[in-house]
């Protein structure tokens, strides 16, 4: 099914004269010149919104146009004065008007149905949590505390992810022919692997309602990017790090390359890959527009208000947005630029930054590494 | 029996007209009025027009090379300058340009006639709706040359006058409050416009002609002007609101002061989105007419077309926050939004497969108003498609306040409502003037038209898709081949006006060739077509029945 619908896809994306042109993307910045589609993604969200858009409701657009322009053009060529010179007088049908009026609401419900789980998606910022232990080359049974919220319970397989890692990669074992489960929807769920993991090795369950397009279950966020809009540049804070911020302003055309002027900013935000980052957007003056369209986010940033989203990035590399909501003159002038690290730099980057603003490190010594700093899950382990 | 009628009493200065003076300022003749609107409407189009002219070269190469020509160099009062285009290129073209033509004009000119009325209910009334729209455009124009921000003129925070842009926090000079008062005054003008329609309708109607027996242009006038009495009065609201926020102190949208910047939008948008249906809505009802007429057979499904448009409207009333889905509504208020709004393709698919089957086994005539009814139908329904993607929140955070947005209501609004005018116009032309035009200059102009507006949008779906922000003054290099295509596009549509301006010419000047009663031979049915071209100053002395026999009006 799956390559199915990726071939529809690729069939999409070859339809075009200028489908040859989608393979000089400049570098580093996700437009393509001359582009006749979406940036291409990096989230399992923004994978959503193509597959939504590719798959579901382009063909449905296209396919409705044309059958629309056919029939004005069936209708022009057999029924005009010369081939019909007699017009027939009828005026209803009501089988016709019976089906043109249930055929549309069949077609918006296949729309809806995908359209609700990408938007509950999207918009539900992910709780999924995970535990992580050890296994000693005997053990098979393993617990996973299902302590959420009644309406966030972990209730079916689904919502439960069962990851080995021997040392070479974590390997997601399959809920059919790996384990058993038992208890869910109850406080505690047990899993029994059906053969005993090597001594050593890590045994990783995850859980939760926020299962993304992928099958994964999304964990909850691991740090949260505090975003203010101004007239006219943004500011951004890492409360979880400490207590500093700094201005984002648009880099000067002398700064940066012809393809990213307009995109570059002089102080870029800096995120780990693979992890959620919640964001929390203000704005101190008027109502701007935080847009990422790589990660397919973007949220106002209202004064008197903060609105939050989240992302959770595939890939490393810069990625760019650009204000989305009109507030003044140099609206076109105060765009996004976020830098997607390991997690590594990530901690050394974060580090230097509390240099800037005269604080101690926080990730040279182990010992004051924050719980929710690290995928791995300190507290867990 | 008129003449016989016109020797006694109430009908005796049927064919007296007033002086000139007295005829078109104090006018209180449907078609008088209707005509000055017409005149207004053309007048707003050239410069809502001209306005996306300027706004077209700024965007023809990245940037900002074009407006500094208007501000002697200064980069900032440029930025400010192009802000102020979009924003008064949206205002013109909504308020001063569709609304006046389709409702003011035609609806003045033909609602009355159509359903066998001499005048509408409130004559009066009507001459003041008018002049109060005057009275607007000329606040509006003066509100353009006013200080907005700083010492730039004009507001440029777009037509949606959002706060705090709209407040004193993003335009402190007196252009937005002068920008209100136009508002208001537009408002008031279609307030009472609405009034007179709807009192008209349900009381003017021939003896006989039932509402089911009523022409869908009538029918679509009616729910518009629904649409109008229950809308302006919330905008009216929004924007006094807004008004005492910048004057007098209050705090409505203030946050700073326990206020909330979100709430103008809920109430812009309660108006704001049944207004493109006030702007589309008439332009159904032209429509039906002309492909009934040029197919020669009754439009189908009468009734499925007139309800169809009273279900356009009132779902219009429940959809508002679909222009919201990136300010912060919870998800499960999204959800909703998303249903609402899709549920408005079903009665807008009933109208586009009608219309279709109006011409099944006709015999079509493709005739000036047809062609360009023809293209409405399909360049509509491109337009439609596009808004069940938006409707959905899960795309639409991508998609919001791009250049995607930008087709889509110009698919439906520039393609759509304003392809709905020229093809009324067509129509209607011989009727109002007396006079036809030549067909090939209509064709022509149509020609140009269609390939020069299609140049303009539909690559602004593809801009829209690479995450071009809207309402940008620049733009990186690698949207620029699709913005060329874009202004490209523009010059062929002028090219397409110029032609428009030609075929109006020659039709008054050179052509002069005199209107028969009825121009569009058997399939013109409606009462318009029984009276001579141009129409007697006051007509149905003798009001025409449809109470005997089952003659019917559509």
């Amino acid at each position: 099914m799956k390559n199915f619908f990726g071939a529809i896809t690729r069939l999409w994306m070859g339809i075009g004269v200028w489908a040859a042109l989608a393979s000089m993307t400049v570098a580093s910045a996700q437009i393509t010149p001359g582009g006749i589609d979406m940036q291409p993604p990096n989230s399992a969200t923004a994978e959503q919104v193509h597959f939504f858009h590719d798959v579901i409701l382009m063909p449905i657009m296209v396919g409705i146009s044309l059958f629309v322009l056919a029939l004005l053009l069936w209708v022009m060529v057999r029924y005009n004065s010369k081939t019909n010179p007699t017009p027939r007088k009828f005026s209803h049908n009501t089988l016709i008007e019976v089906l043109w009026t249930g055929v549309p609401i069949l077609i918006l419900l296949v729309i809806a149905l995908p359209s609700f789980d990408l938007l509950y998606n999207e918009d539900v910022t992910p709780d999924g949590k995970q535990t992580v232990m050890r296994g000693d080359g005997q053990a098979v049974d393993f617990v996973f505390a299902n302590d959420f919220p009644a309406s966030r319970m972990v209730q079916r397989p689904r919502h439960l992810q069962v990851l080995v890692d021997d040392g070479a990669g974590a390997r997601v074992l399959s809920s059919r022919t790996d384990y058993t489960t038992e208890g869910f929807g109850e406080p505690e769920i047990a899993v029994s692997l059906n053969t005993p993991p090597p001594a050593g090795a890590r045994v990783i369950i995850r859980g939760g309602r926020s299962v993304d397009h992928r099958g994964d279950v999304t964990l909850a966020p691991t740090m949260t990017l505090k975003v203010t809009g101004n007239q006219w540049n943004w500011n951004y804070a890492y409360p979880d790090f400490g207590d500093f911020d700094f201005y984002a302003n648009m880099a000067a055309e002398e700064d940066t390359t012809p393809e990213l002027y307009l995109l570059e900013v002089d102080n870029r935000i800096v995120v780990p890959v693979g992890e959620t980052i919640r964001l929390a957007v203000t704005a101190t003056d008027v109502i701007h527009a935080w847009a990422m369209p790589v990660f397919a986010v973007k949220i106002d940033a209202v004064p008197g208000r903060i609105n939050e989203t989240w992302f959770k990035a595939d890939r490393e590399g810069v990625f760019y947005g650009q204000c989305s909501e009109i507030c003044g003159i140099n609206h076109s002038f105060m765009p996004i630029a976020v830098e997607v690290v390991s997690r590594p730099a990530f901690e050394a980057w974060i580090d230097s930054q509390r240099a800037l603003a005269g604080m101690d490190p926080m990730f040279e010594a182990d010992n004051v590494k924050i719980a929710q700093g690290s995928l791995a899950g300190a507290a867990a382990e | 029996m008129a003449d016989a009628h016109a020797a006694h009493g109430a009908g005796d200065h049927g064919d007296h007209t007033p002086s000139f003076f007295v005829r078109w300022f104090f006018s209180t003749n449907h078609k008088d009025i209707g005509t000055l609107y017409l005149i207004f409407a053309i007048i707003a189009g050239l410069a809502g027009g001209a306005m996306s002219g300027l706004i077209r070269m700024e965007l023809a190469e990245p940037g900002v090379t074009f407006l500094t020509h208007f501000t002697g160099g200064n980069v900032d009062a440029a930025h400010n300058f192009y802000n102020v285009l979009i924003t008064y290129h949206g205002l013109m073209m909504i308020f001063f340009m569709v609304m006046p033509a389709l409702i003011g004009g035609f609806g003045n000119w033909f609602v009355p006639i159509m359903i066998g009325a001499p005048d509408m209910a409130f004559p009066r009334m009507n001459n003041i709706s008018f002049w109060l729209y005057v009275a607007s455009g000329i606040v509006i124009v003066a509100s353009l040359l006013a200080p907005g921000y700083g010492s730039q003129m004009g507001f440029g925070g777009s037509w949606v006058l959002y706060p705090p842009l709209s407040s004193t926090t993003g335009s402190p000079g007196p252009a937005m409050d002068l920008l209100i008062l136009a508002i208001h005054l537009a408002g008031a003008s279609s307030i009472l416009g609405a009034i007179n329609f709807i009192t008209t309708i349900f009381n003017m109607r021939a003896p006989g002609m039932t509402m089911h027996k009523m022409p869908l242009f009538a029918w679509s006038m009616l729910v518009t002007a629904f649409l109008l009495v229950l809308t302006l009065p919330v905008l009216a609201g929004a924007i006094t609101m807004l008004l005492t926020d910048r004057n007098f102190g209050t705090a409505f949208f203030d946050a700073s002061g326990g206020g909330d910047p979100l709430l103008f939008q809920h109430l812009f948008w309660f108006f704001g989105h049944p207004e493109v249906y006030v702007l589309i809505l008439p332009a159904f009802g032209v429509i039906s007419h002309i492909v009934a007429t040029f197919s020669k057979k009754p439009i189908f499904g009468y009734l499925g077309m007139a309800y169809a448009m009273i279900a356009i409207g009132f779902v219009g009333f429940i959809v508002w926050a679909h222009h919201m889905y990136t300010v912060g509504l919870t998800v499960n208020m999204k959800a909703y939004f998303v249903a609402a709004t899709m549920v408005i393709a079903v009665p807008t698919g009933i109208k586009i497969f009608s219309w279709i089957a109006t011409m099944w086994g006709g015999s079509i005539e493709f005739r000036t108003p047809m062609i360009w009814a023809i293209g409405f139908i399909f360049l509509f329904t491109v337009g439609g498609v596009t808004g069940v993607l938006l409707a959905n929140a899960g795309v639409d955070h991508y998609m919001h306040d791009t250049y995607y947005v930008v087709a889509h209501f110009h698919y439906t609004m520039s393609l759509g409502a304003v392809w709905g005018i020229f093809a009324a116009w067509y129509y209607w032309f011989p009727k109002m003037t007396g006079l036809m035009y030549r067909e090939w200059l209509g064709n022509l102009h149509f020609l140009f038209m269609f390939v020069g507006v299609n140049l303009v949008f539909f690559p602004q779906h593809f801009l829209g898709l690479q995450g071009m922000p809207r309402r940008y003054v620049d733009y990186p290099e690698a949207f620029a081949l699709w913005n060329q295509v874009s202004t490209i596009g523009y010059m062929v549509t002028l090219v397409g006006v110029v032609v428009f301006g030609i075929c109006l010419i020659d039709a008054f000047f050179i052509y002069r060739r005199k209107a028969p009663a009825n121009p569009w031979g058997e399939g013109a049915t409606t009462l318009e077509w029984t009276l001579p071209s141009p129409p007697p100053f006051h007509q149905f002395n003798e009001l025409p029945r449809f109470d005997k026999g089952d003659a019917k009006a559509f």
